[in-house]
């Protein structure tokens, strides 16, 4: 535990100005050599006194979504209110019937025994800071709603539940708290009573961004409203896309020796394959490689190159349930239209969850989707490809996305897949349901303003460092001999790729990261050279 | 004794009316977009072992839903009975966890028998004094119950009362409410304890207060300890319903309405029914980029091209 803490109370949100907590990289996650000095890594950027002026919510010292700070007193009592009947919107039939059951139950039934919090990977990795005890901001929703939500006596209710001031220090700390939680739901597994941390934190976000209009720009301006707008949360419109996918796949032809081409909009395609696109900027070769595998399964498949369509990303998923229905929507339209047998969600967990299981009961459940780990081990069982493992024949490990596996229970297709291309694959520990998230789960990869890149190297994301190294304990870590992280997930890959490059784990260790489908396709016996290339990764 | 017997129908109704207006309040509520979490212990083939869902399968739409209840079982009755997420969570809490609510049911199986025996009695056989073996087993084990449920439940408040007290992860958390609901609880633990000590048949004094109250009968002798206990009992039971530690039942919610609920959305179901309702209604979240006016509904809004934010 660090030395020199702060004693948090929850009811400390609320009081004082300025930080609440500042924190400082610590080493309660010990790693082994050469990544063992704290000393040597970069520590917390400081905020510039621009970031200073213009935001409030100054919890930790971080700022991941930049709370504009009231210009006055009126305006705060406005904002205020505005929380205030957000919150009674938040327990309403009407505006939040998505999550109102599972809402109110954790709401009512914590037993504060904290047998939750050591699940938490920021909560451990920070060494155990009050403020990310998966409980925290937890209990201070929790005591708002039985203040201004529930019915009954005051006195009556303080001594059940606790009190809190409710002032705008407290909303705008609130918010950006709501923004250190991977919503992983890791803490939620180990509740006994069922319990969700993680969901409180979602409705939070909700709460935040559908009444009050405060998100991250990450995920809203340039995420949801940008590809509702222009086609694509990257920006890409129909034209750039296909001029990507027309230059990636020029590349993949020239890669394989023979000619790759993706279809577009094609009616009555057993397949819509909807990637996350950004993966076509950066990671060509994971929708090259997946252009390739339906080519040499005989696959009927299409790409849609409608705005929306071609892009499976849903950041509404993270903090606004319109956006999220919004998007969704788009997609089951564009299924619809091309009268697609289903849709295949490429690697990328976040989208997976929304058109696998969360979407489905706001678009019916007339469009049939499946996640890409199940399709492509269907594809390696019908023995349509030559695969010959030794062609992976360096160490693998595999990232469990917490999307597609906590959440969606998808587990086994892509262990088996491995254990069938990569004889040299092993589990990082835990695994599997079990496992810890990236740290840049619920759009964290995607938000680095300010100084927040550098609270997910040091906080959300050095467990998952550790359990890297750690899988590849048996292995030369001072070597640079290719060792290869797969992650079959856009958003996990980003994390991922942050990490490496924080840690130089690619120059000090030869560790690399990829998806699942890229190990597929270098197994491939029938190409004439390896698909994966380290020197060019 | 009169007030007594009229303080435990209030009390019974009390606990019922509660427990069954929260049972109606939760199971009420709009059917919520999927959120379980993985292992979901009724999947089929082996999967819950792992954790592995039917979305492993290949077009799972087209195959047969296995689901099996016997799975749910070997997970609920572990964790009820030996609270089985807290010993592999929380071995220090369990410490004093476990004998804490271990010995609440073994008063609640006490609570059963004594039920059992005065229905029998009522139709002629008082079986606890009949002499005969199956009235011995039970006599018997009443009181091996209470023994054991008081030590135990003693000792179990001891350790939460003191874990709660000094261990700063917990008393940050604890209202004045949880110190209260540990000694309330503690209270009817140390009663039965006096009870057992003080001399008196303690199973012949409880059936003789069963029976005087299904009698109505003014004639029942107890000790002042026994008064208190039934008291506090009484008290207890009423109030456990509006208190969190009404998660004894709205647990199943949690786990079989939440964590487990992936029941898939097929067309024309009662589900894709009562979702088609839901998404007929208003919105009226006030953040610009939503577009709401209160009249809206949510399907009006989530298939709307929503107007440019500045
Ligand atoms: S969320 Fe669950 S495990 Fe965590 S403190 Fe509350 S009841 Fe305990
Ligand atoms: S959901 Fe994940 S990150 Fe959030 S509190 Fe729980 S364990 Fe921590």
């Amino acid at each position: 535990m660090s030395s020199k803490k702060i004693d948090i109370k929850v009811t400390d949100i609320s009081k004082g100005q300025g930080i609440l907590v500042p924190i400082e990289p610590v080493d309660e996650i010990k790693l082994p050599p050469p990544y063992d000095k704290l000393e040597e890594l970069p520590g917390f950027k400081k905020l510039t006194q621009q970031a200073l002026d213009k935001y409030d919510g100054y919890v930790d010292g971080v700022i991941a979504v930049g709370v504009p700070k009231p210009q006055n007193e009126e305006e705060e009592q406005k904002l205020v209110e505005s929380f205030l009947s957000g919150l009674m919107k938040l327990f309403s039939n009407e505006n939040n019937w998505t999550f109102l059951q599972p809402l109110v139950l954790s709401m009512e039934h914590c037993a504060k025994c904290q047998t939750c919090n050591h699940d938490c990977p920021v909560y451990e990795a920070s060494g155990e800071e009050e403020i990310y005890r998966p409980t925290y901001r937890a209990e201070i929703l929790r005591r708002l709603y039985f203040k201004y939500v529930k019915p009954g006596s005051p006195l009556l209710k303080k001594f059940q539940y606790g009190d809190i001031e409710l002032n705008w220090t407290l909303i705008s700390r609130l918010v950006e708290l709501s923004y250190r939680c991977t919503l992983c739901r890791r803490c939620a597994q180990s509740c006994p009573i069922g319990v969700d941390n993680g969901l409180i934190t979602h409705e939070l976000r909700k709460l935040f961004s559908q009444e009050m209009g405060i998100a991250p720009k990450e995920l809203h301006e340039k995420g949801t409203v940008q590809q509702l707008e222009v086609g694509s949360s990257t920006g890409m419109n129909a034209l750039v896309v296909k001029d990507n996918i027309e230059f990636i796949d020029e590349d993949m032809s020239e890669k394989v020796g023979f000619k790759v081409e993706t279809k577009w909009d094609v009616e009555g395609a057993d397949v819509l394959l909807i990637h996350n696109a950004g993966e076509i900027l950066s990671w060509p070769e994971n929708p090259g490689a997946f252009a390739i595998l339906c080519e040499l399964a005989g696959i009927k498949w299409t790409l849609s190159s409608e705005a929306v369509g071609y892009d499976g990303v849903n950041y509404g998923l993270f903090y606004d349930d319109v956006q999220l229905a919004r998007i969704v929507v788009k997609h089951a339209e564009i299924a619809k239209k091309l009268g697609v047998k289903k849709i295949v969600m490429g690697e990328c967990g976040h989208e997976s969850k929304v058109l696998g299981i969360i979407g489905e009961r706001i678009i019916g459940g007339d469009v049939h989707t499946e996640n890409a780990l199940t399709f492509m081990e269907n594809i390696i069982n019908s023995g349509k490809l030559n695969l010959n493992p030794d062609r992976n024949y360096f160490p693998v490990t595999l990232h469990d996305p917490c999307n597609l596996v906590r959440i969606m229970g998808v587990v086994e297709p892509q262990r088996r897949i491995l254990r069938k291309i990569a004889p040299k694959f092993r589990e990082m520990h835990p695994h599997g349901v079990r496992n810890y998230c990236c740290g840049g789960g619920s759009g964290f990869a995607v938000m680095s303003g300010n100084n927040f890149a550098d609270w997910r190297m040091h906080f959300s994301g050095k467990m998952k460092f550790k359990q890297i190294l750690d899988a590849f304990a048996d292995e030369d870590l001072n070597s640079n001999s290719p060792k290869y992280v797969c992650a079959p997930c856009s958003n996990c890959k980003g994390q991922i790729r942050d990490i490496l490059d924080f840690y130089g784990a690619k120059e000090k260790s030869g560790i690399y990261y990829g998806g699942l489908v890229e190990l597929i396709i270098n197994a491939v016996d029938d190409l004439k050279e390896p698909f994966i290339d380290f020197d060019m990764m | 004794m009169i007030l007594i017997y009229i303080l435990t129908i209030l009390t019974v109704i009390t606990f019922f009316v509660a427990v069954i207006s929260k049972i109606i309040r939760i199971s009420s509520a709009p059917v919520h977009l999927r959120w379980e979490l993985y292992p979901v212990p009724h999947e089929g083939g082996g999967k819950a072992k792992y954790g592995g869902s039917r979305l492993e399968e290949p077009d799972w739409w087209e195959k047969k839903i296995h689901k099996d209840s016997l799975g749910e079982l070997k997970v609920m009755i572990p964790e009820i009975v030996f609270l089985k997420g807290v010993w592999e969570h929380n071995k220090q809490l369990w410490i004093g966890s476990y004998p804490f609510h271990f010995s609440l049911y073994l008063f609640i199986v006490n609570i059963a028998l004594f039920s059992i025996v005065t229905i029998l009695k009522l139709l002629g056989n008082d079986v606890l004094f009949s002499g005969n073996i199956i009235g011995q087993i039970i006599y018997y084990a009443i009181l091996i119950f209470a023994w054991t449920g008081s030590v135990l439940g003693i000792i179990g408040t001891i350790r939460l009362l003191f874990s709660r007290i000094v261990d700063p992860n917990l008393s940050k958390y604890s209202s004045a409410s949880h110190y209260f609901n540990i000694i309330f609880i503690g209270s009817l633990y140390f009663t039965v304890f006096l009870w057992l000590i003080s001399g008196r048949d303690f199973v012949a004094d409880v059936s003789n207060f069963y029976y005087g109250f299904i009698t109505f009968s003014t004639a029942v002798e107890i000790p002042t300890i026994g008064y208190w206990h039934i008291i506090l009992s009484l008290l207890f039971i009423a109030y456990l319903p509006f208190t969190h530690m009404s998660h004894f039942f709205t647990k199943y919610f949690t786990y079989h309405k939440v964590r487990w609920e992936d029941e898939p959305n097929l067309p024309s179901s009662k589900l894709s029914k009562k979702l088609m309702e839901q998404l007929n209604y208003p919105v009226s979240w006030a953040a610009p980029h939503i577009g709401a006016d209160g009249t809206k509904t949510w399907l009006a809004i989530a298939t709307e091209i929503p107007k440019k934010e500045k």
